[in-house]
Protein backbone atom coordinates (compact mmCIF):
# COMPACT_ATOMS: atom_id res chain seq x y z
CA UNK A 1 0.00 0.00 0.00
CA UNK A 2 1.71 3.49 -1.47
CA UNK A 3 1.00 6.02 2.06
CA UNK A 4 2.53 8.60 0.42
CA UNK A 5 2.36 10.53 -2.91
CA UNK A 6 4.47 9.63 -5.93
CA UNK A 7 5.35 13.48 -6.60
CA UNK A 8 7.26 14.36 -3.78
CA UNK A 9 10.46 12.69 -3.92
CA UNK A 10 14.00 14.24 -3.96
CA UNK A 11 14.08 14.04 -7.67
CA UNK A 12 10.79 16.11 -7.57
CA UNK A 13 12.21 19.21 -6.30
CA UNK A 14 15.00 21.37 -8.46
CA UNK A 15 17.05 24.04 -7.10
CA UNK A 16 15.16 27.75 -7.98
CA UNK A 17 11.55 25.83 -7.94
CA UNK A 18 8.94 27.86 -6.34
CA UNK A 19 5.85 26.70 -4.70
CA UNK A 20 2.48 27.58 -3.51
CA UNK A 21 1.40 25.16 -1.14
CA UNK A 22 -2.36 24.06 -1.86
CA UNK A 23 -4.09 25.24 1.51
CA UNK A 24 -4.17 28.02 4.21
CA UNK A 25 -5.31 27.78 7.35
CA UNK A 26 -6.89 30.21 9.94
CA UNK A 27 -5.16 29.93 13.16
CA UNK A 28 -7.71 30.36 15.91
CA UNK A 29 -7.34 30.80 19.42
CA UNK A 30 -7.81 26.52 19.84
CA UNK A 31 -5.02 26.02 18.21
CA UNK A 32 -2.36 28.50 19.45
CA UNK A 33 -4.09 28.20 23.23
CA UNK A 34 -3.58 24.32 23.27
CA UNK A 35 -0.44 23.80 21.99
CA UNK A 36 1.18 27.00 23.11
CA UNK A 37 0.10 25.41 26.66
CA UNK A 38 0.86 21.99 25.75
CA UNK A 39 4.78 23.19 25.05
CA UNK A 40 4.47 24.91 28.51
CA UNK A 41 5.61 28.82 27.06
CA UNK A 42 4.63 30.71 30.06
CA UNK A 43 4.45 34.38 28.33
CA UNK A 44 1.53 36.21 29.26
CA UNK A 45 1.47 37.64 26.17
CA UNK A 46 0.29 34.56 24.61
CA UNK A 47 -2.39 33.38 27.72
CA UNK A 48 -3.75 36.58 29.16
CA UNK A 49 -6.18 39.10 27.06
CA UNK A 50 -6.83 41.12 29.98
CA UNK A 51 -3.07 41.86 30.17
CA UNK A 52 -2.84 42.24 26.42
CA UNK A 53 -5.49 44.18 25.78
CA UNK A 54 -4.02 47.49 27.74
CA UNK A 55 -0.61 47.01 25.05
CA UNK A 56 -0.11 48.70 22.42
CA UNK A 57 -0.83 44.57 20.92
CA UNK A 58 -4.22 44.95 21.80
CA UNK A 59 -5.12 41.41 22.05
CA UNK A 60 -3.38 38.01 23.20
CA UNK A 61 0.10 36.90 20.52
CA UNK A 62 0.22 33.57 18.51
CA UNK A 63 3.55 32.22 19.45
CA UNK A 64 6.01 32.25 16.74
CA UNK A 65 6.79 28.50 17.15
CA UNK A 66 3.04 28.00 16.76
CA UNK A 67 3.17 30.04 13.85
CA UNK A 68 6.22 28.49 12.52
CA UNK A 69 5.17 24.61 12.87
CA UNK A 70 1.28 25.91 11.18
CA UNK A 71 3.59 27.41 8.30
CA UNK A 72 5.69 24.39 7.66
CA UNK A 73 2.74 22.35 8.20
CA UNK A 74 0.94 23.59 5.46
CA UNK A 75 3.85 22.83 3.32
CA UNK A 76 5.23 19.51 5.21
CA UNK A 77 2.66 16.99 2.62
CA UNK A 78 4.60 18.80 -0.57
CA UNK A 79 8.03 19.14 1.82
CA UNK A 80 8.49 16.06 4.29
CA UNK A 81 5.58 13.75 3.04
CA UNK A 82 8.56 11.17 2.04
CA UNK A 83 10.99 12.37 4.64
CA UNK A 84 13.71 9.68 6.18
CA UNK A 85 14.30 13.01 8.82
CA UNK A 86 13.74 16.54 9.38
CA UNK A 87 17.50 17.85 9.86
CA UNK A 88 17.36 21.44 11.29
CA UNK A 89 15.99 25.42 10.60
CA UNK A 90 17.67 28.26 10.59
CA UNK A 91 17.38 32.17 9.88
CA UNK A 92 13.70 31.82 12.01
CA UNK A 93 12.08 35.48 11.46
CA UNK A 94 9.19 36.68 12.71
CA UNK A 95 8.14 39.47 10.55
CA UNK A 96 4.79 40.61 12.00
CA UNK A 97 2.71 39.56 14.73
CA UNK A 98 -0.12 36.99 14.51
CA UNK A 99 -3.61 37.19 16.46
CA UNK A 100 -6.07 34.82 16.75
CA UNK A 101 -7.99 34.57 13.68
CA UNK A 102 -5.05 35.30 11.13
CA UNK A 103 -4.82 33.27 8.12
CA UNK A 104 -1.89 31.70 7.20
CA UNK A 105 -0.91 30.96 3.41
CA UNK A 106 2.91 28.83 2.66
CA UNK A 107 4.99 29.56 0.31
CA UNK A 108 8.45 27.48 -0.26
CA UNK A 109 11.51 28.18 -2.52
CA UNK A 110 13.95 25.22 -2.96
CA UNK A 111 17.15 26.66 -2.13
CA UNK A 112 19.58 23.94 -2.38
CA UNK A 113 19.92 20.07 -3.46
CA UNK A 114 22.72 17.81 -1.96
CA UNK A 115 22.91 14.16 -3.04
CA UNK A 116 23.73 11.73 -0.32
CA UNK A 117 24.99 8.02 -0.35
CA UNK A 118 23.28 7.19 2.63
CA UNK A 119 19.48 5.22 2.29
CA UNK A 120 19.22 6.60 -1.16
CA UNK A 121 18.47 9.78 0.13
CA UNK A 122 19.04 13.68 -0.83
CA UNK A 123 19.47 16.65 1.62
CA UNK A 124 17.20 19.57 0.11
CA UNK A 125 17.50 22.96 1.77
CA UNK A 126 13.59 25.08 1.51
CA UNK A 127 13.06 28.58 2.29
CA UNK A 128 9.76 28.97 4.07
CA UNK A 129 7.24 31.80 4.05
CA UNK A 130 4.19 32.50 5.76
CA UNK A 131 2.04 35.52 4.48
CA UNK A 132 -1.69 36.34 6.62
CA UNK A 133 -4.30 37.66 4.88
CA UNK A 134 -3.62 40.90 4.26
CA UNK A 135 -0.38 40.20 2.23
CA UNK A 136 2.18 40.64 5.32
CA UNK A 137 5.31 37.98 5.62
CA UNK A 138 4.82 37.06 9.01
CA UNK A 139 7.48 35.14 8.95
CA UNK A 140 10.21 33.20 7.61
CA UNK A 141 12.92 30.72 7.56
CA UNK A 142 14.69 27.96 5.94
CA UNK A 143 14.36 24.21 7.13
CA UNK A 144 16.62 21.24 5.94
CA UNK A 145 15.10 17.72 4.65
CA UNK A 146 16.60 14.19 4.09
CA UNK A 147 14.22 13.07 1.48
CA UNK A 148 13.81 9.65 0.01
CA UNK A 149 14.81 9.26 -3.47
CA UNK A 150 11.95 7.65 -5.66
CA UNK A 151 12.41 3.59 -5.30
CA UNK A 152 12.81 1.44 -8.01
CA UNK A 153 8.86 0.12 -8.10
CA UNK A 154 7.76 2.92 -7.91
CA UNK B 1 -20.75 37.26 56.30
CA UNK B 2 -16.78 37.05 56.20
CA UNK B 3 -15.74 39.94 53.67
CA UNK B 4 -12.96 39.23 50.86
CA UNK B 5 -9.59 40.02 51.93
CA UNK B 6 -7.57 42.73 50.50
CA UNK B 7 -6.21 41.36 47.15
CA UNK B 8 -4.02 44.45 47.23
CA UNK B 9 -1.93 43.97 50.34
CA UNK B 10 -0.87 40.30 48.77
CA UNK B 11 2.63 40.41 47.85
CA UNK B 12 3.01 39.68 43.64
CA UNK B 13 5.19 35.99 43.24
CA UNK B 14 7.00 37.64 40.42
CA UNK B 15 8.74 35.21 37.48
CA UNK B 16 11.33 35.61 34.80
CA UNK B 17 14.40 37.68 34.07
CA UNK B 18 15.07 40.90 33.27
CA UNK B 19 18.13 42.47 31.23
CA UNK B 20 20.64 43.36 34.06
CA UNK B 21 20.01 39.45 35.58
CA UNK B 22 21.52 38.05 32.81
CA UNK B 23 25.87 37.91 32.45
CA UNK B 24 27.58 36.58 29.65
CA UNK B 25 28.10 32.62 29.89
CA UNK B 26 25.58 32.29 32.59
CA UNK B 27 23.85 29.20 32.45
CA UNK B 28 20.40 28.15 33.02
CA UNK B 29 18.84 24.70 34.01
CA UNK B 30 15.53 24.99 33.08
CA UNK B 31 12.57 24.42 34.68
CA UNK B 32 9.79 20.95 34.95
CA UNK B 33 11.35 18.82 31.85
CA UNK B 34 8.41 17.32 29.77
CA UNK B 35 7.76 13.77 28.68
CA UNK B 36 6.30 13.82 25.76
CA UNK B 37 3.42 10.71 25.28
CA UNK B 38 2.04 9.72 21.79
CA UNK B 39 -0.64 11.63 22.60
CA UNK B 40 1.10 14.59 22.78
CA UNK B 41 3.33 13.88 19.56
CA UNK B 42 0.12 13.31 17.49
CA UNK B 43 -2.03 16.13 19.22
CA UNK B 44 1.02 18.21 17.90
CA UNK B 45 1.29 17.08 14.92
CA UNK B 46 -2.44 16.62 13.48
CA UNK B 47 -3.22 20.37 15.05
CA UNK B 48 0.21 21.99 13.47
CA UNK B 49 -0.96 20.34 9.78
CA UNK B 50 2.53 18.34 10.09
CA UNK B 51 0.87 15.63 8.02
CA UNK B 52 4.25 13.42 7.72
CA UNK B 53 3.47 9.75 8.59
CA UNK B 54 6.57 9.26 10.42
CA UNK B 55 4.53 11.63 12.68
CA UNK B 56 1.41 10.04 12.72
CA UNK B 57 1.74 6.39 11.64
CA UNK B 58 3.25 4.43 14.06
CA UNK B 59 3.12 1.31 11.72
CA UNK B 60 4.70 3.42 8.68
CA UNK B 61 7.42 5.07 11.29
CA UNK B 62 8.07 0.52 12.18
CA UNK B 63 8.72 0.29 8.50
CA UNK B 64 11.41 3.22 8.25
CA UNK B 65 13.28 1.31 10.70
CA UNK B 66 11.85 3.18 13.88
CA UNK B 67 10.49 1.35 17.22
CA UNK B 68 7.40 3.86 17.23
CA UNK B 69 6.24 6.94 16.31
CA UNK B 70 8.73 9.61 15.71
CA UNK B 71 7.87 12.94 17.48
CA UNK B 72 7.52 16.01 15.21
CA UNK B 73 10.63 17.52 15.80
CA UNK B 74 8.97 20.98 16.03
CA UNK B 75 6.93 19.70 19.05
CA UNK B 76 10.05 19.38 20.05
CA UNK B 77 11.79 22.07 20.01
CA UNK B 78 8.81 24.25 20.67
CA UNK B 79 8.77 22.57 24.28
CA UNK B 80 12.46 23.08 24.21
CA UNK B 81 11.80 26.69 23.90
CA UNK B 82 8.44 26.80 26.01
CA UNK B 83 10.30 25.69 29.35
CA UNK B 84 13.23 27.79 28.74
CA UNK B 85 10.36 30.74 28.61
CA UNK B 86 10.51 31.66 32.19
CA UNK B 87 14.34 32.09 32.41
CA UNK B 88 14.84 33.53 29.15
CA UNK B 89 11.87 35.71 27.73
CA UNK B 90 9.00 35.62 30.14
CA UNK B 91 8.77 39.16 30.78
CA UNK B 92 8.58 41.95 28.00
CA UNK B 93 10.34 40.94 24.55
CA UNK B 94 9.49 39.66 21.10
CA UNK B 95 11.70 37.14 19.54
CA UNK B 96 14.38 38.19 17.16
CA UNK B 97 15.67 35.39 15.86
CA UNK B 98 15.98 31.97 15.94
CA UNK B 99 19.16 29.89 14.30
CA UNK B 100 21.07 27.18 13.89
CA UNK B 101 18.39 24.58 14.79
CA UNK B 102 19.91 21.26 14.40
CA UNK B 103 17.63 18.40 15.29
CA UNK B 104 20.78 15.67 16.39
CA UNK B 105 18.62 12.74 17.25
CA UNK B 106 14.74 11.31 17.02
CA UNK B 107 12.51 11.70 20.02
CA UNK B 108 10.07 8.86 20.58
CA UNK B 109 6.76 8.83 22.75
CA UNK B 110 7.98 8.39 26.51
CA UNK B 111 11.22 9.96 26.23
CA UNK B 112 11.32 13.09 28.20
CA UNK B 113 12.94 16.58 27.42
CA UNK B 114 15.49 18.49 29.86
CA UNK B 115 16.81 21.96 28.59
CA UNK B 116 20.02 24.15 29.79
CA UNK B 117 20.90 27.66 27.94
CA UNK B 118 23.64 30.07 27.88
CA UNK B 119 23.95 33.76 27.71
CA UNK B 120 26.22 34.08 24.65
CA UNK B 121 25.75 37.53 23.38
CA UNK B 122 23.76 40.82 25.55
CA UNK B 123 24.13 44.32 24.15
CA UNK B 124 21.97 47.34 24.84
CA UNK B 125 19.60 48.48 22.06
CA UNK B 126 20.13 51.73 20.28
CA UNK B 127 16.64 52.34 19.03
CA UNK B 128 14.96 51.61 22.85
CA UNK B 129 17.13 52.14 25.42
CA UNK B 130 14.25 50.36 28.03
CA UNK B 131 15.58 47.15 26.77
CA UNK B 132 18.39 44.95 26.12
CA UNK B 133 19.44 42.12 23.11
CA UNK B 134 20.38 38.76 24.58
CA UNK B 135 21.50 35.74 22.54
CA UNK B 136 21.13 32.09 24.09
CA UNK B 137 22.76 28.72 23.11
CA UNK B 138 19.97 26.64 24.55
CA UNK B 139 20.47 22.49 24.10
CA UNK B 140 18.00 19.72 24.42
CA UNK B 141 18.62 16.43 25.89
CA UNK B 142 16.54 12.96 26.56
CA UNK B 143 16.41 10.95 29.77
CA UNK B 144 19.77 8.81 28.68
CA UNK B 145 21.66 12.27 28.43
CA UNK B 146 21.64 12.11 23.98
CA UNK B 147 21.70 15.59 22.54
CA UNK B 148 17.83 15.82 20.65
CA UNK B 149 17.81 19.39 19.82
CA UNK B 150 20.29 22.54 19.54
CA UNK B 151 19.86 26.27 18.70
CA UNK B 152 20.23 29.60 19.16
CA UNK B 153 17.53 32.12 19.91
CA UNK B 154 17.42 35.99 19.94
CA UNK B 155 14.79 38.19 22.03
CA UNK B 156 14.58 42.02 23.11
CA UNK B 157 14.92 41.63 27.11
CA UNK B 158 13.27 44.27 29.28
CA UNK B 159 15.05 46.17 31.48
CA UNK B 160 14.32 46.69 35.25
CA UNK B 161 12.14 49.60 35.78
CA UNK B 162 9.99 48.91 32.31
CA UNK B 163 6.68 47.49 33.03
CA UNK B 164 6.68 44.94 31.09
Amino acid sequence: MNLTSNNTYFEDFEVGMRIKHARGTTIDEVENQMLTKLVMNTASGHWNEHVMKDTPFGSRLVFGFITASMVIGLATQDTAENAVKELGLDKIRFKKPVFHGDTVYAYTEVLSMESTPERDAGIIAFKHWGVNQKDDVVFEGERRVLLKKRPAER
Amino acid sequence: MLSNPDFSTFKPWRRGNRYEDFELGQVFDHHWGRTLTAGDATLFASVALRYCPLYLNAEYAKSEGHDDLVVDPLLVLATAIGLSVEDLSEIGGPFLGVNEVEFEAPFYPGDTLTCTSEVVDMRESDSRPDTGIVTWRTTGIKQDGQVVVRYSRTNLVAKKGRRS
